[in-house]
């Protein structure tokens, strides 16, 4: 990653740090609403990074992109930041333009849509088109972060040639790019609380079994990451990348979850402090585009039906962590 | 620092080491031919000192070892191809292994000039075969308790006591052992050294031991006054706890902790061709989606490697969730041909997967106990 996308990253973070703060959050998740944060975030034009420069955007590549969905994830933020930023995207050379204060979510076909709730915008998907609608969701936020079941269409803006099966990649890419980032969060928490917490005389993190437990939870959300930041490369995801990364991330979550809130105890699920308003994002992810067993499906038939000799042909054909 | 996801930097492999893949497959082809998949899944437990000699004579052993040393003088992205394409194939790569993996790096670092001149081309042409003298019957996790102890005595050292669990000693010109020069096993890595022994000299004791599947990979060692000539030592006295973790990267960075199972998996994967049920579909789809993330951290470290940097942390972690896929790739396959009770699998497959269940299980204590390996994890996390 060049200096210039380091300082891009650092910019969006602090950017963050500031308007999704857990009160903001909080506040949200007990009525939610777009602003303030909304607003806050869209000011900052990083809505129009993917957009090309032929249109107006800055032209950055996903992968240069990825940090950002990272960070999203990181700061549990609750509006569809990356899925407008692709959105965008994809709409400009098509000449359909969104309003300037469009929160657009992808909604292909899933058990559950996260950030449908405070949405003014969709990308839902028929045979071979991908259109724009207005939106308001139906009241069913199940895990209380902002997040629907389902999604009443209104008046169409436009349509491009697509297909539910591109809809629903992008929306599993996003999605995984943002549950690790919030499982890396987590893993900071975690970390840092094991090193204040004491019990026995000493602090959590000086048992060995606490520190084994912690050791699983670093592998699982590194490598979930590596997974993430192979499928978020370019805005045609491919399957089998976008595959292996949901996979990956909703597997991980099983673990990062279980064993956060193991080592902070009962504090962790309750409302005032933060780790639960990751988790609960985390897991609404787990259900959202694809879950385990949807993907490993899928991935399974890939290397089945992959012209490849060895598994180690087939890892190096359609998943390395270099450009598409 | 703390490890995170920007400890494994992506990296392309270049375009040089990849034109290496083509003709490692055709030789690989060829040589292959009539071995059955059942003995393939051995790898890199797999001894043919005739097929190391046939790769030394492609310039395919000690790869990365400077021309002058009969080496191919190429980087650790060739090395990588390499040993992948073998792996892959099921290759038996044992008798060249750690010759190629760990002694030869370790002499061209430590060496002295003497010694690189005699052991790198020995080596680089197959003709000498290595074993790595660690584990004592009292010091397994706990390396640095090691009691077998190397004495000064006129124009050499003598050497006393016992190793064990030392891969294909039996079938191995040199070992490099850790021994104690100094101070006693509470003194831990201090005076600790490494040497050369050459395994015929008078003295040297080396009993095969049988496991439970019929096989003999490992040995016990006994040392009794052997004599060692004063260049046996390598690198510094009392450097080697140092000279011994700096080879741990090698050790846990590299292809050969994803790959254990992979002839077994590809076997089966074939079979689901033209049957399967969703159930198959799902089981592979999830260990792929395992392998992927691994396959693309060990290349970022193959890249740390050539920069110089010695990703000891990261190969850790790495090598622990490899293990954990390694050792999943049988268990998840018999589960899946046991379920199918209406049908007789295929012998050759059912041979390959009794082979890796008869040993998945060990798969996570070389190079490394699970336990260990979670403890280094910790440290790189500043828990300890």
């Amino acid at each position: 990653m060049s200096d210039d996308d380091n300082i891009l990253t650092e910019t969006f973070r602090r950017v963050l740090g500031d308007v999704v703060t857990s009160e903001r959050i909080r506040a949200f998740e007990d009525s939610p609403a777009l602003a303030p944060i909304w607003p806050e975030l869209a000011e900052t034009g990083f809505l129009d990074a993917l957009v090309g420069e032929e249109y107006g955007g800055a032209g950055l590549s996903l992968a240069q992109v990825f940090p950002l969905v990272l960070a999203l994830g990181e700061h549990a933020t609750p509006v569809p930041f990356a899925e407008t930023m692709l959105a965008r995207a994809w709409l400009a050379p098509h000449g359909i333009s969104l309003p300037d204060d469009a929160a657009v979510v992808l909604a292909p076909r899933s058990a559950i849509l996260p950030f449908a709730e405070v949405a003014t915008h969709a990308l839902v998907a028929d045979r071979d088109m991908i259109r724009v609608v207005e939106v308001t969701s139906g009241s069913n936020d199940v895990f209380r972060a902002g997040g629907a079941l389902t999604l009443n269409p209104g008046r169409e803006l436009g349509a491009f040639a697509g297909t539910p099966g591109d809809l629903l990649l992008a929306a599993a890419a996003l999605t995984s790019g943002q549950m690790v980032g919030a499982m890396a969060r987590m893993l900071d928490m975690t970390l840092n609380y094991a090193g204040e917490r004491q019990q026995f005389g000493r602090s959590l993190g000086k048992f060995q079994a606490i520190q084994q437990q912690l050791a699983v939870m670093a592998e699982q959300v590194i490598s979930a990451q590596v997974a993430a930041r192979t499928a978020l490369r370019s805005t045609h995801f491919e399957p089998i990348r976008v595959a292996a990364a949901k996979c990956r991330a909703n597997e991980a979550a099983r673990l990062v979850c279980n064993i956060a809130h193991a080592v902070h105890g009962a504090i962790g699920a309750t409302a005032e402090f933060d780790l639960q308003l990751f988790s609960r994002r985390v897991k609404q992810g787990q259900v959202a585009f694809g879950s385990e067993r949807y993907w490993a499906v899928e991935l399974g038939r890939a290397r089945v039906t992959a012209d490849c000799q060895t598994t180690a042909d087939f890892l190096r054909l359609h998943l390395m962590d270099e450009d598409v | 620092m703390t490890i995170n996801v920007d400890s494994f930097p992506p990296v392309r492999i270049p375009e040089e080491a990849e034109a290496l893949r083509p003709q490692v497959k055709a030789f690989i082809a060829q040589q292959l031919m009539h071995m059955p998949p059942h003995r393939r899944a051995r790898t890199w437990a797999g001894f043919d000192a005739d097929f190391s000699r046939a790769l030394a004579a492609q310039g395919w052993v000690g790869l990365t070892m400077p021309k002058e040393y009969g080496g191919a003088g190429l980087d650790a992205f060739s090395r990588f191809v390499l040993v992948e394409e073998l792996l892959a194939a099921g290759a038996p790569v044992a008798a060249h292994w750690i010759g190629d993996r760990q002694s030869a790096p370790l002499l061209l670092h430590y060496g002295t000039e003497a010694q690189r001149e005699f052991f790198l081309p020995r080596i680089c042409r197959g003709e000498l075969f290595f074993c790595i003298g660690m584990s004592e019957p009292n010091s397994g996790s706990d390396l640095a308790s090691v009691r077998t102890r190397a004495e000064k005595v006129d124009g050499g050292w003598k050497v006393n006591g016992q190793k064990i669990w030392t891969t294909y000693a039996h079938k191995s010109h040199y070992m490099i052992a850790l021994v104690r020069t100094s101070g006693t096993s509470e003194d831990r890595q201090a005076g600790l050294s490494q040497f050369l022994i050459d395994l015929s000299l008078p003295g040297v004791t080396v009993n095969p031991i049988k496991l439970g599947t019929g096989d003999t990979d490992f040995n016990e060692v006994f040392f009794e006054d052997v004599i060692l000539p004063e260049d046996a030592l390598v690198g510094t006295e009392g450097n080697g706890w140092a000279q011994v973790n700096a080879e741990l990267a090698f050790e846990r960075s590299g292809p050969e902790r994803i790959y254990s199972s992979l002839v077994l998996l590809d076997l089966w994967s074939r079979s689901l061709k033209d049957d399967h049920d969703a159930g198959d579909l799902e089981r592979l789809g999830l260990l792929v989606s395992r392998l992927a993330p691994l396959r693309n951290m060990s290349i970022a470290m193959t890249g740390l490697l050539v920069q110089g940097k010695s990703p000891v942390t990261e190969a850790a972690l790495f090598k622990d969730m490899g293990t954990e896929v390694e050792q999943a790739i049988p268990a998840d396959i018999a589960d899946a041909l046991g379920a199918r009770l209406d049908r007789t699998p295929d012998p050759e497959l059912m041979r390959t997967l009794a082979y890796l269940m008869q040993l998945n299980h060990v798969f996570s204590l070389r190079g490394g106990t699970r336990e260990i390996l979670r403890g280094m994890i910790a440290r790189g996390l500043g828990l300890r």
